[in-house]
Parts: structure tokens; sequence; C-alpha cells
């Protein structure tokens, strides 16, 4: 069992620095699309009308894909302080606790944001064209990462792996 | 009852250390579902509440911050800083104090300042015979000086909660005063600790010293000058300023310095990610958590509450800060602005408050709340990078926090310190 | 006051603005007809949402009553993108005998198949540009602007049919952007020239009145649905008998805001020939009226006289 988790954990470490590419990839087009923004309003005289809107989209694929790989990462702001003056015991239902908070909300996501995008999908963003179900893809994948992640750090406690947390340095592997 | 499974179920999942962001969403969810609400307007709150243009700035200033730190910028501010100030009584915390004006300027984040200055002054600082509990002091209270100055996303965020009608450019100048009297005052209670302790000054490396200094820190300080220069003759708007502000430290320290290697600017980019995402899942979770605040009507609740105790502007404005110091002990600074915008603005202005005003009383407010315990980012971060334990630092941090409170009552009660500028270019 | 059924209504626009002040009229009315039974709660200044967000609220049931733009429903139903092409109507008059009459009806119907009950057009004045460069007495005088919009693409197609430079931008950043020079203006009615204080930038105006587009106050289809049919019949009167308060609110707003602006000193350009604006707006009309529900319509709207 632990090598089967150690495995998966392998797999998906690969995976969410994949992943993790794809968001810089976004940050770094953003600050593309600003630039081409400014260029053609003050240079050419000329403004792109599709840059406000492309940025604001692909912003949000780099927070749901980053928040994501945050959870399985722990980078995600936490209260502690309750959880210092509590057996050991306890804290691990805690954490077993907050794991499933993280996989309801991002089965909400999914459902959801399937929802939205379904309501959505016959109207159009203006000066981009595409279907408005489009702002809420990244919402989607974004739920279904944070169940991916979820689950492996419900299977690594199981088995005694450790899973980070907020403040602690990043487990390795 | 509404209000009771709210704030219920959030601080229920706070204690049990869940993510904040998961918190306020998963606490609106139950909301909503208890009240018979579709659930699905939660995940629209979610989704709209990050889709602002003007929150691009959090992302670009985080990754402007991250290349500058890497790509040796911000370490040549702090050299300047060195130099020039030094040799003042308490030196090393006067520099420290310098570089979070300085940095503090371009990233305007207080953690990034915190993280980025308190590593590189702190060891420095401690091989000089300063205490670590000093240094680590210093570097935590004086990065609030980093939300006051322009470009500081929070104020951003501010204009956002307050409806995107408050104009970002009069909140970046409406700051400067208050961050620079906060930089003064702060300035004062380094030299009397120093004095008290007995720590040596350095001394000063004559003015030819300083000028060299301040040639290698020139890009640091032209990107000051290109934000505020650009915004102010209209090249750009204030939430533009922050992607050209990565535009250009890209350039600058990969292709005029040559100072980041391939790998330091995927580990920025990477870094600035994780950061960032982790900010901005708060503040979309806490736009579903406000409008659950708006539906069920508590601002409106909380302005009849409040003006029944007292109509006195002057005591309203100190209850508001005393909640607002309260609420920012135990959350996070981006969360706290979202949320207790729309409840305490119209309370404030109701009173003939300035919008603008409030919004720099509301950020130096939850900006000292960031550098208490029991939840503080930037307390953590100091103890983090001084590797000091959070209760050794409080025993010593009280007369900073005192120069802290000083200037914030400053800036509640006389107008003029945060208006006063802005009224200057308006 | 205990009230049987609240009705939640939502409205971008701050307390005291005629919009706001109309639904709540209609509110009062309901209650005073419906015995106590039923009354309207506002919630202003986009407490909810903005509109594209309050519209989907609307329509899942969350909000009962909805006062918004016709803009956002451009995309949602067809029929609303006539009442949103530029000089479509030759004035409010015009606008008020088409909405008032079988073409309005028409198009309120046509809400209905979105999950919304159309029930009455507020006025959303008529906008015209405004710039901080030079007062605009010909199209020529639009040669090289750069004017905010909307992100609208009939917007951004007119302003760059008339020779300008469309710059999508948030309102928000409006005022600082004309008074950096980011950009040289912007077009809106009077009275959000006046509120925004784009007016202290921006000295010059030209009535060419574009656009005259009505708002719409909606009901969700879900509240309506609940309701007995007399109630739906109190609420559907009593929001048809709010807009001649509406009009006469928004008449009052109108002129103090003129007045505030024009004692500001802002240059006002009243007598303006609009045929060459008109003629210009061929390439656009082409690009957006594309079916024969569409053509058909605008035949309709401009034969009435
Ligand atoms: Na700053
Ligand atoms: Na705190």
């Amino acid at each position: 069992m632990v090598e089967f988790v150690l495995t998966l954990s392998r797999v998906l470490a690969a995976f969410s620095r994949l992943v993790l590419w794809m968001a810089g990839a976004g940050l770094v087009a953003m600050t593309a699309f600003i630039g081409m923004q400014v260029w053609g309003r003050f240079v050419l005289n000329d403004t792109p009308t599709w840059t406000e809107t492309s940025s604001i989209l692909l912003m949000g694929w780099v927070i749901f894909l980053g928040a994501a790989v945050g959870i399985r990462e722990g980078n995600h702001l936490s209260f502690d302080v309750l959880l210092y003056v509590l057996p050991q015991r306890v804290v691990r239902v805690c954490h077993y606790i907050s794991d499933f908070v993280v996989i309801a909300f991002g089965t909400g996501m999914i459902a959801y944001g399937w929802q939205l995008a379904d309501t959505t999908w016959s109207t159009t963003i203006p000066n981009l064209g595409i279907t408005g179900a489009t702002s809420f893809f990244s919402l989607i994948f974004g739920g279904v990462l944070m169940i991916l992640f979820s689950v492996e750090r419900l299977l690594r406690r199981a088995v005694g792996l450790p899973t980070a947390r907020f403040g602690e340095d990043a487990i390795e592997d | 009852m509404e209000l009771i499974v709210l704030f219920g179920t959030f601080t229920g999942l706070l204690l049990i250390g869940a993510p904040v962001a998961l918190c306020l969403g998963a606490a609106s969810f139950a909301t909503v579902a208890y009240i018979g609400l579709p659930p699905v307007v939660v995940f629209q709150r979610l989704n709209s509440g990050i889709s602002v243009f003007a929150l691009l700035a959090i992302p670009f200033f985080i990754y402007a911050g991250e290349l500058m730190v890497r790509g040796d910028i911000a370490r040549r501010l702090v050299a300047l800083a060195g130099a020039a100030v030094g040799h003042l009584r308490g030196g090393l915390g006067q520099v420290n104090i310098t570089a979070s004006v300085l940095f503090g300027g371009i990233s305007g984040s207080a953690a990034a300042d915190a993280s980025a200055i308190g590593g590189l002054m702190i060891p420095q600082m401690e091989k000089r015979g300063y205490g670590r509990d000093y240094a680590v002091n210093i570097t935590v209270v004086s990065s609030i000086i980093a939300l006051m100055l322009p470009p500081s996303h929070n104020l951003i965020i501010y204009s956002i909660s307050a409806g995107g009608r408050i104009s970002i450019a009069d909140l970046f100048t409406a700051g400067i005063v208050p961050g620079l009297l906060l930089a003064l005052a702060l300035m004062i209670v380094a030299w009397f600790v120093a004095k008290k302790r007995g720590y040596s000054t350095e001394p000063f490396p004559g003015a030819r010293a300083v000028v060299g200094l301040l040639f290698s820190a020139l890009p640091g300080l032209i990107l000051i000058a290109i934000i505020f220069g650009g915004v102010r003759s209209g090249v750009f708007t204030a939430s533009e300023s922050s992607g050209i502000a990565v535009i250009y430290a890209i350039v600058v320290t990969i292709l005029v310095y040559r100072s980041l290697p391939w790998n330091e600017f995927v580990a920025a980019t990477m870094s600035a990610v994780r950061t960032s995402s982790m900010v901005l899942l708060v503040i979309g979770s806490a736009a579903a958590f406000g409008w659950l605040l708006a539906y069920l009507k508590v601002p409106a609740e909380l302005v009849i509450w409040m003006k029944g105790i007292s109509d006195n502007p002057l005591v309203i404005l100190l209850m508001l800060n005393i909640m607002l110091l309260m609420l920012g002990t135990f959350m996070d600074m981006s969360p706290l602005i979202v949320i207790t915008t729309p409840i305490f603005l119209p309370v404030a202005m109701a009173y003939g408050i300035d919008p603008v005003q409030f919004g720099i009383i509301l950020i130096l407010n939850l900006g000292i709340g960031l550098c208490t315990p029991p939840v503080g980012a930037v307390l953590f971060v100091g103890c983090a990078v001084g590797k000091v334990r959070i209760s050794q630092v409080i025993k010593t941090i009280w007369p900073f926090y005192l120069a802290a409170i000083a200037v914030l009552m400053l800036v509640t009660y006389v107008p003029a310190v945060s208006l006063w500028l802005p009224s200057m270019f308006g | 006051s205990a009230c049987e059924i609240t009705l939640k209504s939502s409205d971008t626009h701050p307390e005291g603005y005629p919009t706001v002040a109309a639904v709540q009229h209609m509110g009062e009315l309901l209650k005073e007809r419906s015995d106590g039974r039923i009354c309207v709660d506002v919630f202003h200044s986009a407490q909810l949402g903005e509109e594209k967000d309050t519209i989907e609220q609307t329509q899942l049931g969350v909000i009962d009553l909805n006062r918004v733009s016709l803009g956002p429903f451009n995309n949602i139903i067809e029929e609303t993108k006539v009442f949103s092409l530029p000089y479509i109507f030759r004035g409010t008059d015009h606008m008020h005998k088409v909405v008032d009459g079988e073409i309005g009806d028409a198009i309120l119907g046509e809400f209905s198949n979105h999950g919304l009950v159309g029930l009455a057009y507020y006025d959303g004045g008529s906008r015209s540009f405004y710039n901080s460069k030079k007062p605009i007495t010909s199209i020529e005088d639009i040669e090289g602007l750069k004017f905010r919009v909307m992100q609208s693409d009939v917007f951004v197609d007119m302003v760059s049919a008339l020779g300008g430079n469309a710059t999508p931008l948030p309102y928000g950043e409006v005022y600082s952007s004309i008074q950096t020079g980011v950009i040289d203006g912007a077009e809106n009615n009077w009275p959000s020239f006046e509120s925004s204080g784009h007016y202290e930038v921006a000295g010059h105006y030209t009535l060419d009145q574009h656009l005259i587009v009505p708002e719409v106050l909606v009901m969700s289809k879900k509240s309506w649905d609940s309701l007995s049919a007399e109630d739906q019949n109190l609420i559907r009167e009593a929001a048809k008998d709010s807009v001649p308060v509406m009009r006469e609110l928004w008449e009052a707003r109108e002129k103090a805001s003129e007045a505030k602006v024009r004692e500001a000193g802002v240059q006002i350009v009243e007598d303006i020939d609009k045929t060459p604006f008109i003629e210009a707006m061929d390439p656009v009309y082409e690009k957006h009226v594309t079916s024969d529900k569409l053509k058909d319509l605008v035949q309709q709207i401009r034969a009435v006289e």
C-alpha cells in the first residue's frame, strides 16, 4: 500500500510541476498582453480590444491551477493555534476533516462550474467572440485538481506518510 | 440564525486548520444551502470575484517583487540605504526601515518586504551585534510601510471592494505621507531602543561611496520613477503599471544586467504563481462571503447598531479602529479588506469620513494586525526568516507597535495627513 | 410591518438615483395595494454584484426583481440588440413611443424564454461623447481621439466607424485616465457625466445622442411562478405605474446634472449635424443587424413616427 501511494505521489509530483508550468506560462502571457495593450494604445493609437478580457480569463487559470498545486504543497494560509494544544490523535482527525472540506468544495467547483458553463453556453464574450462558458472552464478544471491532490493527501496520511501544511517545509518526492 | 451558520462554520473550519480560502467558501456554501438558495451562486461569486481587471495588479506586483529579489535589484537598494543612513544611532535598524521605504514602494506587499529585507538584513544585523529580536521587530513592523506606499495592491483591493468607484491614483497618493510618517516614527523608536541597548553605529562611507551605490541601485530607483511617472503622465493606468513593472524587471535583470539566470527566472515565476494564487483564491472566496453579508443585510444592521451607541464621529472612528485591530489580529489582510469594506465604509461615510482617508485608516489598521499574534502573516515570516520564537519577539516589539498606533491615531483624527497630498494633484 | 412576501431587488446605482427611487416607489404602491402583504427591498450600489451577475442570480431566483441596462442582455436575447444600435432612435420621444407600443411589448415578452419576466422599461438617458481635448463639432474632430468604451462589440465598432480609437477600460479608471491623458474622453448621459466627476476633467461635451438605450425592470420567473395570479397582476400594475414617476425623476435628475455641469464651465456643443455620424454607421449595422428578425425590427422602429 505504501509502495502504491509513493508511486502515485511521484506521478502526481510530476503532474503538479506540469500544472505549475502551465500557470507560470499563463502569468508570462498575461504580462505580454498588458504590454501589448499599453503599446497599442500609447504608441500605435490603436488599442487592442481583446487584451483586457483575455488577461482576466488567463488570471482565472493561473489562480485555480496555482491554488490546486497549493493544496498539494500546503501553501494555503491556515490557522494552527488550536492544533498546537490538541492531542495528536485529534489533530489527525482535524486534518482529515480539512481535506474532506477541500474535496467537497472541489466537487462544488466542478458541479456548479458545469451548471454555470451550461447556462452561459449560448452567450458570447464581448470583443472575443467566444462562448461565455469559457469563463468557467478554469473553475471546473481547478476543482478536478483540488480533489485529486486532496485524495493524495488522504492516502498519504492513511499510510503514515507526511503531508505539507502552511508554514512548514515542502515535502520532497 | 443564518449568521450563526455563516460565522459558526467559518470559525469552526478555521480552528481545525482548514485553508482560510476554503473556510470562507465552505461557510458561504453551508449558509446558502441553509437558507435554501441555489448553491451555484457561491461559485458564481467566486468566479466573478477574481474576474476583475484591477486585480491583475496583485500577481504582477508579486511577480515583479520576486524578479527584483532574485535579480539582485533588491540587494542594491539595501546597500544604498546602508550607506545613506547607516551612521545614525541604531544604524542597521535605520537601514532596515529605509530599505522598506525604497523596496516597499515597489513590492507593495508586506510579506514580500519582510522576507526580502529580513533575509538580507537580519543576518547582517546579528553579525554586527544587534539582538535578533530587535532585528525582527524592525523588519516586521517597518514592512507595514510597504502597504502604505504606492503601488500597494491592498489599496487596489480596497478600491474594488468599495465598488471600484474610488480613484486608485488618489489612494496611492494618499498613502505617501502616512507611510513616510510611519517610517519616521519607527526610526525614532529604533534610535531610542538602540541607545538604551548601547548598539554601535556604522561609519559613514563618504559621499563618493553613496553616489557609487546610488548608481548601482539605479535600476530599482528608475522602476519607482517609471511607475510614478508613467501613471501620472498618462502612459498607462495604475493597474497597468503593475504589468509594466514586471516587463521592466525582466528587461533589466535578464537583458541589461544579466543578473537573472533562466532557472532563477523560472523559480521567480513559480513562486509568484504560488503566492498570488493563494491570495487571489482568498479574495474570490471572500467575494462569496461578502455577497452573503450584503444579502443578509449585515452592513445596514451594523450601521444602525453603531448609530445607537453614539453619534459622535470621533467615537465611531475609535470603535471602528478597535474593531479592525481585533479582526486584524485573527485574520489576514486581503480577506479582511474584502469582507470589512462593504460593512465599515458606509458607516464611515455616514459620518462624513472621506472614503480615501478611510482606505488608509483601514490598511494601516489591518497592517498592524499582520504583525500581531495569533495570526500575523508578516510576524510569521519575520520570525521564520530571523529564526526567533514568536513569544521572544512579542516581549520587545511593543515600542514599535506604539509608534504604529500613534501614526494610526494621527491618520484617523487628522484628515489632512492622508488627504492633503491627493488634493495637491487633484 | 409584517410583510408576507419581501421581494429583493437589485440595482447598481446608489441610493437616491432615479432608478432606485422608482423601484422603491413601486414597492410603496405594492404595499399599499396589497394591504401590506407585499414589500420590495432594494439592494442598491451593486451590493449583490454587477449587472451580468445579478441577471444570472435573477434567473436562478436568488433575486426577485432587477433593474438592469439592456446592454448585458444583447448577448442573451437577440431582439434586445436593436435598442443598443447607434442612432436607432431620433430622440427620447421616439424611444418612448417605441417601448410603450407593440415593439416594446413584444421584446419584453422575449424575456420569458430566459427565466425572466419583463415588467417595464425605464429611461437610461441619451449617451453622448465628452473629451478633454477639443469641442467636437463634426465627425472629423473625432479622428484619432481615444474614447473609453464599455466591453461591447457594438460600442467598439461604433467608435472605430467614427474614426476614434475605441479603448475598453474599467469604469472606475476613467476619471484618472482622462486626467492623466491615458484616454481623451468617454461617452455617457448627463447624470453619469456629472456624478462620476468626469466633467471636471473632460471639458467638452457634444450632444450627438448616439445611444438612447432604455433600461428594464425584470422579475425572476421562479419568484413570479410562486405567486398567485392576483399578486402577479398587482406587481405588473405597480411596475407599469412606476414608469411615469421614473420618467419624471429622470428628467429632474438630468436637468440638475446638466445645470451643475454647465455651471462648472463645460463647453457644450448642442447643434450638431448628425447626418454624417448616422451615415458612418452603415458598416456597424451591416455587421450587427444580420438576421431577418433584426432587420425587420430596425425597419419597424424607424417607421414609428
Ligand atoms: Na507599496
Ligand atoms: Na495579525
